[in-house]
């Protein structure tokens, strides 16, 4: 015959109690055998369970069928193909130049970019903002790269370089696991004096980034290394974003 | 993109892997857990007007059930069949069916992850899906509830149950306990 407290010893693993009832399950938990054994139960059985039991995550594939068929349900049939068609590689390199050329000439070209890149640009905004808005700027709060890079490693698909550069300026935040065109994206924080710097990276499948863009106030700086595509935003100043990148850029090692 | 689909993709497509993971532990062959997942979140869009509130996830993954069972209700109709063969189940010399390696998980599988993701999916649908949001999704029991349409006095005792059978279970497949015993 169990304790009858047993079912309120699991409310309070599970965290369903408030404040003054869980007092009174760690009082009774004390001296009840049974429901302190439970509680040792309940913890092995969720770690066992969080350690090895296999955690199935959406593939590149199924995420496409979604998005297709809420495209076709839209109206505007199958997602397209996104920044499949400008050519904008050769300016790749531009944004570890120098930082004010690279600006200027990322500002004219995005004068001229063609609309499935300005999705990107407003995807990447959107993740900025509801960052800031819904108090959910960071999962894991950590200065230490130690901590915030194994995070990505259990949580999103990809593992970018979590640096603090508290020294330059930049002092890292924490992680986030965010969504960037569909894609899981990990998202290093940073924060710049009053702004925040969100730097995302997630996998690239063969489309063309743009470089660098502006709107509403905030400012987008993209690039590529390996095979992961990053994209920095902030509204601070275009050379404080810059410099950022090129600390991340230094920080990433050879491609 | 229409506004609408903005904004159902910005609050859907970040469950996306829960309904999936939910899909798989709920669907048996030949069930598809992408089939019924691309079902769910099209009919989820379609209904997208009558979200109200901040949560998405429980009403998300309750149209990922819904889903599941329509198609088991079509399948039993439709098919009429003699059972699949152990073969087809995808069943292992133990009887259990096997939890196929998910190349997608970063973690190693150990042959210990698939014996346990095999006794997660041996056991009956209520309590395989109270375990897969408790312990997976780490939600509530009114999330739950939610979900899977029980009151939560239910889902506290079906979160119960399951915990016991897969603990027992677990011990009993010959495993080494997974705390250090008293």
């Amino acid at each position: 015959m169990p304790c009858i407290e047993a079912s309120r010893t699991q409310e309070y693993f599970d965290g369903e109690l408030d404040a003054s009832t869980a007092v009174e399950v760690e009082r009774h938990l004390e001296t009840c055998a049974d429901c302190a054994s439970l509680l040792v139960d309940l913890e092995a059985t969720r770690r066992l369970i969080r350690e090895q039991a296999a955690y199935h995550r959406a593939d590149a594939a199924l995420r496409r069928r979604v998005a297709d068929s809420l495209g076709r349900e839209d109206g505007g049939g199958p997602r397209p193909r996104r920044w499949a068609s400008a050519n904008w590689r050769f300016l790749s390199g531009a944004v570890s130049g120098s930082a004010a050329t690279a600006l200027a000439a990322a500002l004219v070209v995005f004068a001229a970019l063609p609309a499935p890149s300005n999705l990107l640009v407003g995807d990447v905004m959107n993740a900025h903002l509801r960052s800031m808005m819904s108090d959910h700027l960071v999962d894991v709060v950590s200065s230490d790269r130690h901590t915030v890079k194994p995070w990505f490693a259990g949580h999103t698909d990809v593992s970018p370089p979590a640096v603090d550069f508290a020294d330059q300026g930049y002092k890292l935040v924490g992680g986030r696991a965010d969504y960037v065109d569909g894609h899981r994206a990990a998202v290093v924080v940073y924060r710049h004096g009053a702004h925040v710097i969100n730097v995302f990276a997630w996998t690239h499948d063969d489309e063309t980034l743009p470089v660098s863009a502006s709107r509403n106030g905030y400012r987008f700086v993209f690039w590529r290394h390996g095979n992961l595509n990053f994209g920095a935003v902030s509204d601070t100043g275009p050379d404080e974003l810059l410099t950022l990148v090129g600390l991340v850029q230094n920080a990433s090692g050879p491609a | 993109m229409s506004d609408r689909r903005r904004r159902f993709e910005a609050q859907a497509l970040p469950h996306l892997d829960a309904a999936y993971n939910l899909a798989r532990r709920l669907t048996r062959p030949p069930l598809d857990a992408d089939d019924i997942v691309q079902d769910a979140m099209l009919r989820a869009f379609r209904a997208f007007e009558t979200f109200r509130g901040d949560n998405m996830k429980p009403w998300l993954l309750s149209i990922v059930r819904n889903c599941h069972l329509t198609a088991v209700g079509q399948t039993r109709y439709k098919l009429e069949a003699p059972l699949p063969s152990d073969a087809e189940l995808n069943l292992d010399d133990h009887g259990l069916i096997v939890d196929d390696p998910d190349p997608e998980v970063s973690v190693i599988q150990t042959q210990q992850g698939r014996q346990l993701g095999a006794l997660i999916n041996r056991l009956p649908q209520e309590f395989r899906e109270v375990i897969v949001l408790r312990e997976m999704e780490d939600m509530s029991y009114r999330d739950i509830a939610q979900v899977t349409g029980a009151p939560i006095g239910t889902v506290m005792s079906r979160l119960a149950r399951a915990r016991a059978l897969l603990r027992q279970t677990w011990l009993g497949s010959g495993q080494e306990a997974p705390y250090a015993v008293h």
